[in-house]
């Protein structure tokens, strides 16, 4: 059999098994439960996408409106082709140099360009795949609004298909080249940190601009026409271009220069499918044995190698071990403690939100707004609260990895570890919220009862987040995945933010009843009827049950699962 | 020391150990082996408290593992086969690490640490990250975090594996200079010299179920073998047997 497909066969086997395999009764449902996500999204942007073509039909001047579709399209493509690339180089750096069987391949009578063939095959795909699927909407949104026959629906898998090959083929080859200058680990870190640049700059250029602008109809109009005289990349060596030059002719109907199109694209694939293999010859292998020799011995400029004694010296025992060993590890991996910038940019953002908005110009009473708007400010803070914990206290136990048997294997309760790592995350993620609140409720001028009920609330509800973070982090793990941190899009990560969410919403409708009395009656100076103060005071204590209980029962259950799972 | 009373565990239909009782003594060395997949690691990681037995109860110094698991824990020191360690931390980083979760006193670590590493050669790598270690180097400094707090008892899966010839002569002395001091040390191998030249007992477990037990000459009785080493014994006593009609 052929080397490159003996090499795939691993692969398409555990593909098959985990398709039909009967043997784990939760996969169906998490099967339902991610295709029904999924598929929102799906739908969420075709609904998007089917709506501004729409409205750009309705424009009124003669053409405008094809106009700026083709002009919308035009900045799909390239779009789509830098999201490619990205993709493409993480997943090629991953697959052809730090994939953990990788010592098992290289040492298999196969020659180097063979084995570069078939990850780049899987490569390929697996950089692709979300991108494909998720572009069809945009392109459904085009056939059903130009009612396009199957040529143009075809014409999608034609000119998508070598798109991704060239992307693919590009980033494969730029990940060849630079892993013979830096290693392939700390070639990974600097992609990590250009994501997060390039996602704070969009991030806080997106929000500069103001999009809330656009529900006023006369800068949207302006806007409109701004993006219609706006210069997309258009050179004829693009693939981009191809591929939208593609797609335009077949909303026009020209099939020649649609074919000539897609020719271009499919000889351009082709030639860079077999440079890129033709360069694995060489590089492939030089790279890998290089990759290898280059593991960092020393802890690095974050060493923190005085922290262990003298500020948490006061600790003894397993607490101070495992408090200790947990913020060591954030700050000397570079995965963890970058996103931290990112946590800056959220609550900057956040803050910039609240101070620009025109509260003044609402048709309501201002100070009825703010406060309503304060009120509905706990449940947004809540909500920024679950995002981070997803990020960072949800793969707290899931980051063990495969020394979790030293926690097993230790005289310590499961119950402390879990408690440690509980308290490990609430202080930061507690003063930052209340740091939200109270900041975002000076910036809305609130009343003092609404300050006190946002900041007790808050209070309550983060140690609540946490716990099921920590807890269901635990009921959960997955101590085999390379990149624990992405756990949350788990079958448990997903339950993680379903509860969470569920939670938030409960607090906040309970509250809200009682909540909108009191305000009502203060802002109009009316004394509260004794049926209204006990209605509050029921709702609140209702709340602090429910805050208790979210604490308990998800550690509870977590304790209960992970004492059960072996390391 | 060590009391395990009709002891089983299942993974779904794989009956891994079955029914296993034995009792080992204070400062015994006790080896335990068998062929691959006959339970010895399974047996090893109960008695570690890394595996909840399906039924049955250990005892490690009178304390029930399912009852008492932290006050078991406290007094053993487990080492397993392969070196799973936090990546992100300095040798000497991950001794005070089980230094704290076993208790030693802040005064004596370092002196106790120091003196490990120099023992296992690792005194010029304390401070290099975890990361940077060989495979037979993560097998020593988990050596040196086992005996830390100088454990009553010593449970090994397949000590000399990733070790050096010095490391293999290293531990071999440990193991006898500890049981002479008392410890006993519980260990699984495939190295059948090993065994013969360390264990006061040996235990050969096959398809989960122990078929043998004692000193090498009660092992050479049991399996009719006059003459020759452990290996004959071994490999008389674990061959397959044909099935039953």
């Amino acid at each position: 059999m052929n080397p490159v497909l003996t090499l795939l066969r691993p692969r398409l086997l555990a593909a098959r098994r985990a398709a039909f395999s009967r043997q784990d009764p939760t996969a169906s449902w998490r099967f339902a439960l991610f295709g029904l996500l999924g598929l929102g999204f799906w739908l969420g942007i075709f609904a998007l996408f089917y709506r501004v073509l729409t409205y750009f039909q309705s424009i009124g001047e003669e053409g405008f409106g094809d106009i700026l579709a083709l002009k919308l399209l035009s900045m799909v493509f390239p779009t789509f082709f830098a999201l490619l690339l990205f993709s493409g180089v993480v997943t090629s750096l991953s697959k052809l140099y730090l994939s953990r069987d990788l010592h098992l391949v290289h040492a298999l009578p196969v020659s180097p360009q063979s084995i570069f063939t078939a990850r780049w095959i899987e490569s390929t795909i697996d950089s692709s795949w979300m991108v494909a699927i998720y572009a069809l909407p945009v392109f459904f949104s085009y056939g059903m609004v130009y009612s396009q026959g199957p040529v143009f629906y075809l014409n999608i898998l034609a000119a998508l298909l070598p798109f991704c090959v060239i992307a693919s083929a590009l980033s494969a080859i730029a990940v060849m080249v630079v892993v013979l200058v830096l290693p392939a680990n700390r070639f990974r870190s600097i992609l990590i940190f250009l994501g997060i640049g390039i996602f704070l700059v969009a991030y806080v250029a997106l929000r500069l601009v103001r999009p809330e602008r656009l529900v006023d109809p006369d800068a949207s109009l302006s806007l409109v026409r701004y993006m219609a005289s706006l210069q997309t990349p258009s050179s004829p060596f693009l693939p981009s271009t191809w591929a939208f030059d593609s797609m335009k002719e077949a909303l026009a109907g020209n099939l020649g220069n649609m074919l000539f199109h897609n020719a271009l694209a499919i000889s351009a694939a082709l030639s860079l499918a077999y440079i890129a293999v033709w360069i694995s010859r060489t590089a492939y292998y030089r790279g890998v044995s290089k990759s290898q020799t280059a593991k960092t011995r020393t802890p690095g400029p974050l060493n923190l190698n005085h922290w262990r004694t003298r500020p948490f010296g006061f600790w003894k025992g397993p607490t101070r071990a495992l408090f200790v060993r947990e913020v060591k590890t954030f700050f000397r991996d570079s995965t963890q403690w970058s996103q931290v910038f990112l946590m800056g940019a959220l609550i900057a953002i956040y803050l910039y939100n609240f101070k620009v908005l025109p509260i003044e110009q609402a048709p309501i009473r201002a100070d009825y707004l703010q406060n309503t708007l304060a009120f509905l400010n706990m449940g947004l803070a809540a909500f920024v609260m679950t995002a981070l914990a997803a990020r960072f206290v949800y793969p707290a136990v899931s980051l063990e990895k495969d020394a979790f048997w030293i926690i097993k294997a230790a005289p310590v309760s499961i119950r402390t570890v879990l408690l440690v790592k509980f308290f490990i995350y609430l202080p930061p993620l507690l003063l930052l919220s209340e740091f939200l609140i109270i900041a975002t409720n000076r910036l809305l001028s609130v009343t003092p009862f609404m300050m006190a009920l946002s900041v007790s609330t808050i209070f309550m509800v983060v140690p609540g987040i946490i716990a099921l973070g920590i807890g269901l982090g635990a009921a959960y793990p997955d101590f085999q995945s390379e990149n624990p941190a992405q756990s949350v899009t788990s079958f448990g990560g997903l339950l993680f933010m379903i509860l969470s969410a569920a939670f938030i919403g409960a607090v906040i409708i309970i509250q809200a009843g009682p909540v909108y009395r009191i305000v009502r009656a203060g802002l109009s100076t009316r004394v509260l009827s004794s049926l209204e103060i006990w209605w509050f005071v029921i709702s609140f204590a209702i709340v602090v049950i429910l805050c208790v209980a979210a604490v308990i029962l998800p550690l509870r259950f977590g304790i209960r699962r992970l004492s059960r799972i072996s390391s | 020391m060590i009391r395990l009373e009709s002891v089983n565990k299942r993974y779904g239909h794989v009956h891994a150990v079955k029914d296993l009782s034995l009792e080992i003594q204070k400062g015994e060395v006790f080896g335990f082996i068998g062929p691959n997949g006959a339970g010895k690691t399974t047996t090893i990681r109960m008695l570690g408290g890394l595996l909840i037995p399906t039924s049955g109860k250990i005892f490690i110094d009178g304390k029930d593992m399912a009852k008492e698991p932290e006050k078991a824990k406290k007094i053993i020191g487990f080492i397993p086969d392969r070196p799973f360690l936090y990546d992100k931390i300095t040798g000497m980083e991950f001794l005070r690490f089980m230094g704290d979760m076993y208790g030693v006193d802040d005064k004596i670590f370092p002196d106790k640490a120091n003196g490990l590493l120099k023992m296992f050669s690792l005194n010029e790598w304390g401070n290099e990250l975890i990361a940077s270690y060989s495979h037979g180097m993560k097998q020593r400094i988990i050596m040196c975090s086992a005996l830390l707090h100088d454990p009553q008892l010593i449970v090994v899966d397949e000590p000399m594996v990733g070790l050096d010839p010095r490391g293999i002569r290293l531990v071999k002395d440990l193991i006898r200079e500890l049981a002479a001091k008392g410890t006993t040390v519980f260990l699984s191998t495939h190295t059948l010299e090993v065994a013969q030249d360390l264990c006061h007992r040996i235990g050969i477990i096959n398809r989960g179920a122990l078929i043998a037990l004692g000193n090498t000459s009660d092992l050479k009785k049991a399996a009719l073998v006059e003459e020759g080493e452990l290996e004959a014994v071994f490999l008389r006593l674990t061959q397959e047997q044909p099935e039953a009609a």
